[in-house]
């Protein structure tokens, strides 16, 4: 009787916790997903274990210490082998705001395979539900077989949101003056300027962003925006893949021929509210030019 | 008995430089300028309109006393070569800024916190960078006294610095030291259990010695390897 | 007696942070404790010196995600005073908002937690649901349940609109019954009385010779609190009292949480009801001067205090801060000595302590 019950039920899948160090924010969300109905584990019939050898999907927040290393690596080898790694937050797998420091050895994949990443700082329970569901997609066709179909980039549709949570970042490199000052407010590292032959490209890793918003507070005209897109769960496959990017192409100088960044339109909007055809004129010149046509002062 | 009270000696001592002249050529510090700044001789210290009085020993009409009060102890216990600024922010509460002239009036000057019921809320050792180029460090032992902070400061050369523990006075000094003592090259005589405490066993001494700390290297890396990683993504999407 | 020597970790701690302890038992009861931190050492006292002051503000907010928004605040507060900077009414009022929506949560999530570690399973999801009142505020309010991006130098980045205030003073006004409910729940509860009443006794003496701070000193009768005793922010224009208890016990550490949490939903709703008109924002671009401040808060878990050091450039030459966990460890040893081991779980997370504070 007893045996044949069990047969018929199916058996939660396990996940484990390992918290490599992290600020505690992904854990207490974590914590969440198993004490409040609405975000419950259990709906997608999944029950959290305090051991390592039941652990069906592994769930790592945080960093990776070198303090924490050691018992890291010893639990995660107590795991047994065919379970899903799923890399919580962006700490493991960039170091998010903690990445450089002396102290801290990630990332993660340094040391064991990871097969999804939530994005997030922390991410929402919602969008902890979805990586793990993610993470049971890739269970499920183990056991058949083989990896998950998704085309590199399917971006799936938020789910109908009450209240606009800090998301991806967006860029408009339209408006993007090429000032710098994301990057520079970025605790996280996680923006990049190349110039090319063309023009100057940003690029913004979502996996590395901690969705703070400071660059977009600090933007002067807007390029940058917080969208209220937090479905960012992917296979561990597309780490490198995610990111937004722009290119802000150079343009002749109208007085010289240099190519320069002209400044955007928003900016002139911001610097004088209602600018002139003679203001207009200052963004397609170069500092040097607009100098010349402001002051009068002879080119060096 | 009188002399105590003196909040500094004006008299220039044996040393090249006193300590005052050191801190008014801004050498220790620069006063910030949110701030009034409260001087024994010269205490007016009315609140603005609006503003409720802090609790505690700051009030207002006892003020002038608790000053002289802190002030003739720190100079009793630690020589009179002792510095002492004190400032009230606009909410009131009061941050004292004590030089002390040598390491050795550390403990006494620590002791004598403790007797005015004081409670060691936090120390820290920092390296300034003018500071260094004359071969000095600093440590600031910031006191809880009732709501006003009292950072007693004391200058010690960059090589072979040593301190007291006063670990024995302020049992939760314990840590604050074996921190200090792990992070910078400082000894700190005396602490009953000098083990790390914080930084793993694979780490070497003192990281904030450097700025640039050894595994910076590495870790710098781990950024351009990610990166780098990040850009070929791109690459091959275009 | 026989003497040994265990180790617990945070599986055994029922933590959701890693923490590492060596007990040393009389038979089965708690003679003495090693506390051994760092897993959670990120170096951040370092790198913060490697970063400018903005990055900072986004760096220190990661800190702990159960008082991220004193972090930033009371580091804010330091570069304000360096650079002289007073910030506007509005941002003091909307800082103080934060900080005790956060409250709220932090103190909730403790007392769950206790609830969830001697087996009353109903009450740690009750707890959890009321909480959930607050997540749901601060993603409404700030976009994020846990880090709230709320604090710039000079200020706040945020603001409530007159909807975003009713929405939060509605909020406020769920929060009561149930909170009213926990605090008679906590307090007399038979079962919990069985648990917490008299177990992992802080006698006040030794609560100030340990020098504890936050819900666990005024668990011992001891009346302090940052935003009394050196007032900030909003504080001292917002009417409040000092939440204290005498017992010194388990039963009392919660009790002075729950009548804080309490006490906060009448902190925001005076801000809102006094929420000075004007800027949120003193000027967006402070030059920061060389100098040195202190600043200090009441983050939940008691006195925060952050010390900058600054030369005129754009990053910090020291940032030291020390968080309320740090001074609340060693008293465990006396909390502990006695108890039966199947107490330590229920009496350390009594303290509720934080790792991530206390390693950086």
């Amino acid at each position: 009787m007893h045996i044949q019950a069990e047969g018929t039920a199916i058996k939660p899948v396990r996940l484990f916790r390992i918290n490599t160090g992290s600020c505690n924010g992904c854990d207490v969300e974590l914590a969440v997903t198993s004490a409040v109905t609405e975000f419950d584990v259990e709906q997608l019939n999944c029950r959290y274990t305090e051991s390592a050898h039941e652990a069906d999907i592994v769930l790592v927040t945080g960093p990776l210490t070198v303090r924490a290393r050691e018992e890291v690596l010893r639990l995660y080898a107590e795991t047994p082998r065919e379970k899903v790694t799923v890399a919580v937050g962006v700490c493991p797998v960039s170091g998010g705001v903690f990445r450089g420091s002396y102290a801290v050895d990630g990332p993660l994949e340094r040391y064991l395979p990871v097969d999804v990443n939530i994005p997030g700082c922390p991410p929402r329970p919602q969008a902890l539900l979805a990586g793990i569901r993610e993470a049971l997609e890739i269970r499920h066709a183990r056991h058949e077989g083989g990896e998950p179909k998704r085309a590199p980039g399917d971006r799936k549709q938020s789910d109908t949101d009450n209240f606009p949570a800090r998301g991806r970042l967006s860029f408009d490199a339209g408006a993007c003056v090429d000032c710098r000052m994301c990057r520079h407010v970025c605790a996280a590292g996680a923006i990049r300027f190349e110039e090319g032959e063309n023009g100057v490209r940003l690029t913004l890793w979502h996996n590395s962003c901690v969705f703070c918003g400071l660059c977009s507070y600090y933007c002067p005209t807007g390029a940058l925006s917080v969208t209220g897109d937090w479905r960012l769960d992917h296979p561990a496959a597309h780490t490198f893949r995610q990111v937004e990017r722009g290119e802000v192409p150079y343009a002749p100088c109208a007085g010289c021929g240099e190519p320069i960044i002209p400044a955007a339109p928003q900016l002139l909007h911001d610097a004088f509210r209602r600018p002139n055809p003679d203001i207009e004129r200052l963004k397609s010149l170069c500092p040097a030019c607009r100098q010349q046509m402001s002051i009068g002062v002879p080119r060096r | 008995m009188s002399d105590c009270i003196k909040l500094t000696n004006d008299d220039p001592g044996k040393n090249p430089l006193s300590l005052r002249e050191r801190v008014a050529a801004g050498r220790v510090r620069a006063l910030p300028r949110s701030e009034e700044l409260v001087t024994a001789d010269a205490l007016t210290p009315a609140l603005s309109r609006g503003e409720r009085v802090p609790e505690g020993e700051v009030r207002d009409g006892i003020l002038t006393g608790f000053i002289t009060k802190v002030a003739a102890a720190m100079t009793c216990a630690a020589g009179e070569e002792t510095v002492i600024e004190w400032r009230r922010d606009r909410k009131g509460v009061l941050t004292g800024w004590c030089w002390l002239p040598c390491g050795e009036s550390l403990l006494p000057a620590a002791r004598a916190v403790a007797e005015l019921k004081g409670r060691l809320a936090m120390v820290t050792a920092y390296l300034p960078e003018r500071g260094k180029e004359k071969g000095e460090r600093e440590i600031a032992y910031h006191f809880d006294l009732d709501g006003a902070t009292l950072t007693l400061t004391v200058i010690l050369p960059l090589q072979w610095a040593r301190v007291p523990s006063l670990t024995p006075i302020f049992r939760n000094c314990d840590w604050q030291e074996r921190e200090l003592m792990e992070l910078y090259d400082v000894q700190v005589v005396g602490h009953p259990d000098p083990r790390r405490l914080f930084l793993d066993h694979s780490l070497p001494h003192a990281p904030f010695e450097r700025l640039v700390p050894y595994s910076t290297f590495t870790n710098a890396a781990t950024g351009k390897a990610l990166w780098d990683k990040v850009l070929a993504g791109e690459r091959e999407d275009a | 007696m026989t003497t040994k020597i265990i180790e617990l970790g945070p599986h055994q701690l029922a933590l959701e942070e890693p923490m590492y302890f060596r007990v040393q038992l009389d038979g089965d009861r708690v003679a003495d404790l090693d506390v051994l931190p760092g897993q959670v050492h990120r170096g951040m006292e370092h790198l913060v010196m490697r970063r400018n002051f903005y990055q900072n503000i986004t760096l220190l907010e990661r800190l702990c995600s159960l008082c991220s928004n004193s972090h930033p605040s009371t580091f804010c507060a330091a570069v304000e005073e360096v650079a002289g900077i007073a910030i506007p009414e509005r941002a003091e009022y909307l800082r103080a908002v934060a900080d005790e929506i956060k409250r709220i949560a932090s103190h909730l999530f403790c007392c769950a937690v206790q609830a969830n570690v001697i087996g009353e399973t109903a009450l740690f999801r009750r707890v959890m649901e009321v909480r959930e009142i607050m997540q749901r505020a601060k993603e409404a309010i700030y976009g994020n349940r846990m880090d709230l991006a709320a604090n710039v130098i000079g200020g706040v980045r945020y603001d409530l609109s007159a909807e975003g205030a009713a929405f939060l003073a509605r909020q406020m006004e769920a929060m009561k019954q149930p909170l009213d409910e926990l605090y008679l729940q906590y307090g007399n509860n038979p079962a919990l009385l069985v648990r917490m009443a008299g177990v992992g006794v802080l006698p006040r003496e030794a609560a100030l010779e340990y020098a504890v701070v936050g819900p666990v000193a005024r668990g011992c009768g001891i009346d302090y609190d940052v935003r009394k005793k050196s007032p900030y922010c909003a504080y001292d224009r917002l009417e409040f009292e000092v939440a204290v208890q005498e017992a010194g016990d388990v039963r009392a550490r919660n009790l002075v949480r729950l009548a804080e949490a309490r006490q906060s939903v009448s902190l925001i709703e005076q801000c809102l009801k006094g929420l000075p008109r004007g800027p949120v924002c003193a000027d967006t671009l402070p030059e920061i001067p060389a100098g040195e401040a202190i600043a200090k808060s009441e983050a939940p878990r008691g006195e925060l205090m952050y010390y900058l050091r600054t030369d005129g450039s754009d990053m910090p030459v020291r940032l030291k801060w020390r968080v309320p966990s740090y001074m609340n460890w060693d008293a465990l040893k006396v909390m502990l000595k006695g108890e039966p081991v199947a107490n330590i779980p229920l009496i350390v997370n009594s303290i509720d302590p934080c790792i991530a504070c206390t390693d950086r």
